[in-house]
């Protein structure tokens, strides 16, 4: 699974939308629900899943989730 | 100088009228000139050195940032810059509080801060973007000391982003007759905002709480959501000024407000009230907080909400009513957190969130809970404060008194404060005009025909002319 493939599945868990299908250029604005509230839990179960830990300023500078996703891959690597 | 006082008309005119004739590569310049100039008109020249000296921390520091080797020396620039403009903004807060009364007294124009914790904020806020990567620093003294210093938004705010300020700055200025009329519209809407409506509804508040040892429930509850409104569209109004003066010089400034009061949750209300504050308060505080307790989970989100509520009261000013709002709406925020899951099914088990029902509900609580912070904000003192939640929580005061009293006496004398009819017609004819523009928002009065336009802008002109109050300045020029 590719990371945004991955991404894919935590977004549908922590947003609770079966059918939720992200796109790279996807800000807060276009997922229902994430607001910052959610932002944590979407972290957290991101950081779970990837085992990784994000610095508070790779987080603060997250712009989309082609963002996150791109960070994702620098810390823990692409995966296959 | 302030934007209802009668040097602001000489003021405003003169600049514009100097700034649209001289050639472009001047411009930049005198509008910096005419922001120092503005800005003197307080005989405060404390405040001209803090605003120049919080400039060129800023630019000073966001440079070295850009040039540094590492991100540890980055980190280490920013918290040098950033401290030292807060240092400025607590020494400004803390005078009022921590000087000897006698010199208070002799120097309370030492004591002035009018403008001050909105660019400490806007040059704070720049730092923490060149920190994090997502603004380039400015290059050029003269722009970034623009940015900090321009006139509209220097007194109140909207605490702009460089990345939304700067670049209209260097743009080359165009004449259009459409944006001008926009901005003489929003000039005139504003004032009217202002000295007719809210500082009519201020006259009332004002009684109420200047007097709440002998008010009863009714006037207290009357009497606060006078002051809702009347420090809503004191500050809508001003905002709308600050719009429209930056407009007549090409620069569009952000919306500061978006029907806060038709907001459904606490939570709603901070994405709709000062909206220019509440994002920073979000993006600086909130956020990275929130980030570094993630591991608490929900006790993690709450903590980080109530802190940093405490620091918007405190931004304000040091003082307990300040604080008891800021904890008060900190609380609300945190609470909602844990409550949110069973709200949402007993909204689903009502008809979902939308529904009519459902939604005027939850706008009528919120109303009332940002009231009541507003009590806290208000209040003379802390004891004022909770005189007047108790007076509110005794609806017997206000019975007791009209019973065996003439209803129409009761009302004259308890309730409207003495407050004659003509005068209870033109607050509401004033709050009537305000509903109307939110309700025709989007309405495209430029194309309608003359007649109708003239007729409009008329109106608003002899209402501010013949309804206005002159009172004292605008609430959030102290903060």
């Amino acid at each position: 699974m590719t990371t945004m493939e991955t991404l894919n599945g935590i977004f549908r868990e922590v947003f609770d939308d079966p059918s939720l299908q992200i796109k790279p250029e996807f800000t807060a604005d276009d997922v229902p629900g994430w607001d910052s509230l959610s932002h944590v839990n979407l972290i957290l179960a991101v950081e779970t899943r990837f085992r990784l830990r994000f610095t508070q300023k790779e987080l603060l500078t997250l712009r989309n989730i082609g963002d996150l996703a791109a960070a994702i891959d620098k810390k823990a690597g692409p995966q296959a | 100088m302030t934007f209802t006082s009668f040097s602001y008309c000489l003021f405003l005119p003169a600049v514009y009228a100097v700034f649209h004739l001289l050639p472009e590569r001047f411009r930049p310049a005198f509008l910096l000139c005419a922001s120092y100039v503005f800005y003197s008109f307080f005989g405060a020249p404390q405040l001209l050195v803090i605003l120049a000296g919080t400039t060129l921390l800023s630019y000073f520091f966001a440079l070295r940032m850009a040039a540094a080797a590492s991100d540890q020396v980055r980190w280490t620039m920013f918290r040098y810059g950033a401290f030292s403009c807060l240092a400025l903004l607590a020494a400004v807060k803390l005078a009022p509080v921590a000087l000897p009364a006698g010199f208070r007294a002799e120097h309370s124009g030492l004591l002035l801060a009018a403008g001050v914790s909105y660019f400490i904020f806007q040059a704070v806020a720049y730092l923490a973007d060149v920190y994090l990567g997502v603004q380039e620093p400015e290059p050029s003294l003269l722009t970034h000391s623009l940015a900090l210093a321009f006139f509209p938004k220097l007194l109140q705010g909207p605490i702009e982003r460089a990345g939304s300020l700067l670049p209209q700055l260097k743009a080359q200025y165009v004449f259009d007759y459409d944006r001008t009329r926009r901005a003489l519209l929003l000039l005139g809407f504003g004032l009217f905002k202002k000295i007719v409506v809210a500082d009519r509804l201020g006259q009332y508040s004002d009684i109420v709480f200047g007097n709440l040892q002998s008010m009863t429930c009714l006037p207290v509850v009357l009497g606060t959501y006078a002051y809702a409104f009347q420090i809503y569209l004191d500050f809508s109004g001003y905002t709308d000024m600050a719009r429209g003066t930056a407009l007549l010089f090409g620069i569009n400034l952000s919306e500061n407000f978006n029907s806060p009061y038709l907001a459904s949750s606490v939570a709603d209300f901070w994405r709709r009230w000062h909206m220019s504050f509440s994002r920073w308060i979000l993006d600086y505080i909130f956020k990275p907080l929130q980030l570094a307790w993630r591991d608490h989970g929900n006790a993690g989100t709450a903590a980080a909400l109530i802190a940093a509520f405490l620091a918007s009261g405190l931004w304000h000013g040091i003082s307990p009513g300040f604080v008891v709002w800021g904890l008060l709406h900190g609380l609300y925020l945190a609470a909602s957190v844990y409550y949110r899951p069973w709200q949402r099914r007993l909204h689903a088990f009502l008809g979902g969130e939308k529904a009519p029902m459902v939604r005027a509900w939850r706008i009528f609580v919120t109303f009332n809970l940002v009231s009541l912070a507003w009590i806290f904000f208000r209040s003379p003192s802390l004891a004022d404060a909770f005189t007047a939640v108790r007076a509110i929580l005794h609806p017997a005061g206000s019975l007791a008194l009209a019973r065996g009293m003439d209803p129409e006496r009761f009302i004259y004398t308890y309730v409207t404060l003495q407050y004659g009819f003509a005068e209870l017609a033109i607050l509401g004819l004033s709050l009537g005009v305000v509903l109307l523009a939110r309700l025709a928002r989007g309405f495209p009065l430029f194309e309608k025909p003359a007649w109708f336009r003239w007729g409009i802008y008329y109106a608003l002109f002899v209402m501010i002319v013949f309804f206005g109050v002159a009172r004292d300045n605008f609430i959030y020029l102290k903060f």
